[in-house]
């Protein structure tokens, strides 16, 4: 097993990585910017390596900077994360190149899932059914238009080197093509360096499923079933759950979705965690959508379903350990969920809202797991993603699952900016959802029909404030307002 | 009705043997209050708002548009003398990997930009100024 290994991240991924060295034992190097040195992945690392200025582009996505670190550090591997560089074939093949463990795939199975039209090809080719649509990026809006109006409206323009939601949009109408062809186009350029786009016939109403393949470097790959994750917004996931109440209704649909996903994984000459993400429709049909070569933001809702620690096989495998786990004996327990709590503003177009934490409550107790990357006291840099907080639940039903998230959010308070956590209490009552009718537009639709609670400050809420106010942390020039009896008014 | 102060900011109150925890955070001219995860923003009418809101309409027809949050320009789609229809682009800021398009919310004329791409700004940093046409 490696004595040292090298963090290329940032945020809770960076945390939940370092956890898993410490318990194995392992030193842990972490990287920062200029925006991270007081950050939480720095505080829990062994040592730690200033990297450049706060833009990713010129700190976590220079490839050139982090292997200087491992090497001044002498790390013997590089733990990539999720996002920044964590899909690079480029940076994987020179941490080869280096001598130093890239812990994933090899580059060349990055390379060969890293593009989604050879992804589709190669997934073809192992018998996974693949959506209609164009096996090679389009030239331009000319021909992006001849191709969807030959597959026929609503099309999916997709970013070639795609991910995370970039460089993607729906096109229903001819007129709307050649706008959005160039909004993806340029949004994937900034995005991945990398304009070209392809389109896919777009499914109407389709669940988005993925599964999850863990394989050695001698042959043997297993799957640890399927996480849910139809609840999103600007292709962004917000809750995820394992198992699918799709899928768990549907007998024998995990294992063909499973083998599906181990043959395209397999044909890609994929090793390490991965995931295949398939888009499902009403008649239990699936289509391969991409493989995610890396560890997902999600992951923690198999863990807790499968008794697995996926970071720790990750480490094992790419120290060259064999996987000792048979798929038969691959069980599944109870029903977790996760919840994405990110700072910003669902009431406001999901509009980001960083800056200082000033007080921060988290919630404890049964079947909770909490993956932060944050402190009371610490200021939410705006250069980076929103994600805060993972809030898992683990319980034994999809019902009881629900519950004890809602508990767990009640108990949560994060002050100073504005964040989802009510957002989430919403979803959660919400009765479709708890029937689990999901769909990847399910979320817009809800938005558009959602009632905003809005609790009329109470006698109580007036009883505080005027103790808040007569309490103050310092001199409040309007104190002596609030001793009259004012009327309050609430602003949102 | 008792109210005990249990950390700072957060009371716990009794009343009629109900128990309620209140978390208050003052933001500005307004109080954030956090019960059970749920969040409502309460504020007193203050004599001083009233006179900015006065002297605002004063200056009624001119719109100051600013960042919403602290970020990065990356585009100014206008230029100073500009005319721009209500609703029309006026500069893009990032922050955390979103772009956001700041829009003109009325039908004007671009007086002043105070930004330039590239530049760093902050929350409720004034960015364009636009004034109405005349009706």
């Amino acid at each position: 097993m490696f004595g040292k290994v090298l963090v290329a991240n940032r945020g809770e991924i960076a945390v939940r990585i370092i956890r898993a060295l410490r318990e194995m034992k392992i030193q842990s190097v972490a990287v920062y910017s200029e925006a991270d040195r007081g950050s939480l992945h720095v505080r829990m690392a062994d040592e730690a390596c200033a990297i450049g200025p706060a833009p990713s582009s010129e700190s976590y996505l220079r490839g050139d900077k982090i292997l200087d670190a491992a090497r001044k550090h002498n790390a013997e591997a590089i733990h990539p994360g999720y996002g920044f560089l964590s899909e690079n074939a480029q940076f994987a093949a020179a941490c080869e190149a280096a001598g130093i463990v890239f812990i994933g795939p090899p580059a060349s199975a990055i390379a060969r899932m890293g593009s989604k039209t050879s992804a589709r090809q190669l997934a073809q080719a192992a018998g996974t059914p693949i959506p209609p649509g164009t096996e090679e990026p389009v030239a331009d809006a000319v021909e992006a238009a001849r191709t969807a109006a030959a597959i026929g409206y609503p099309v999916m323009l997709k970013a070639a080197a795609g991910g995370g939601g970039k460089g993607m949009r729906r096109v229903d109408d001819p007129q709307d093509l050649e706008a959005a062809f160039r909004d993806a186009s340029s949004e994937a350029e900034r995005a991945f360096k990398d304009g070209a786009v392809y389109i896919e016939k777009f499914i109407t109403q389709p669940r988005h499923v993925e599964i999850q393949v863990l394989g050695d470097a001698y042959g043997h790959m297993i799957c640890l079933g399927e996480r849910e994750c139809s609840l999103q917004r600007r292709h962004q996931k917000v809750i995820e759950e394992a198992p699918s109440p799709f899928v768990a209704q549907h007998e024998g649909l995990r294992e063909k979705m499973g083998a599906a996903a181990v043959a395209a994984a397999k044909a890609a000459g994929y090793t390490n965690a991965g995931t295949v993400e398939f888009l499902v429709d009403a008649n239990a049909n699936f289509y391969f959508l991409e493989m995610n070569t890396r560890l997902q933001v999600e992951h923690p809702v198999t863990e807790l379903i499968s008794g697995l620690d996926l970071v720790h096989w990750q480490l094992r495998i790419a120290a060259g350990e064999r996987l000792t786990i048979a798929q038969e004996e691959v069980s599944f327990r109870g029903w977790a969920m996760e919840c994405r709590l990110y700072a910003e503003d669902p009431d406001n177009g999901y509009l980001p809202s960083p800056g200082e934490i000033t007080a921060l409550a988290l919630p404890a107790g049964p079947g909770i797991r909490l993956d932060s990357g944050v402190y009371a006291g610490w200021r939410v840099p705006f250069e980076y993603d929103p994600l805060l907080i993972k809030l898992a639940a683990w319980a034994s039903s999809r019902h009881a699952v629900i519950a004890r998230l809602q508990r767990a959010l009640e108990e949560t308070r994060i002050g100073g900016i504005k964040h989802n956590v009510e957002f989430f209490l919403d979803i959660l009552s919400d009765e479709a959802f708890q029937r689990g009718e999901l769909h990847t537009g399910f979320l817009d639709e809800w938005q558009r029909r959602r009632e905003v609670r809005r609790a009329a400050p109470s006698a109580i809420v007036e009883a505080v404030l005027k103790q808040a106010a007569v309490k103050p942390a310092r001199r409040d020039t309007r104190v002596s307002h609030w001793k009259g009896g004012a009327s309050w008014i609430s602003t949102a | 009705m008792d109210l005990h102060r249990v950390e700072p900011g957060v009371w716990s109150v009794i009343i009629d043997g109900q128990q309620l925890e209140v978390a208050v955070e003052k933001d500005g001219a307004e109080y954030v209050v956090t019960i059970r995860g749920r969040t409502q923003r309460v504020a007193v009418p203050d004599p001083r708002a009233w006179e900015s809101s006065n002297g605002d309409r004063a200056a009624a027809g001119v719109a100051k548009v600013a960042s919403p949050m602290p970020g990065k320009i990356v585009r100014i789609l206008v230029g100073p003398g500009d005319r721009v229809e209500a609703g029309a682009g006026l500069l893009v800021v990032e922050a955390m990997k979103m772009q956001n398009e700041l829009k003109s919310p009325l039908r004007g004329k671009i007086v002043m930009i105070s930004a330039a791409e590239g530049a760093a700004v902050t929350a409720k940093q004034t960015l364009v100024v636009v004034e109405a046409d005349a009706d």
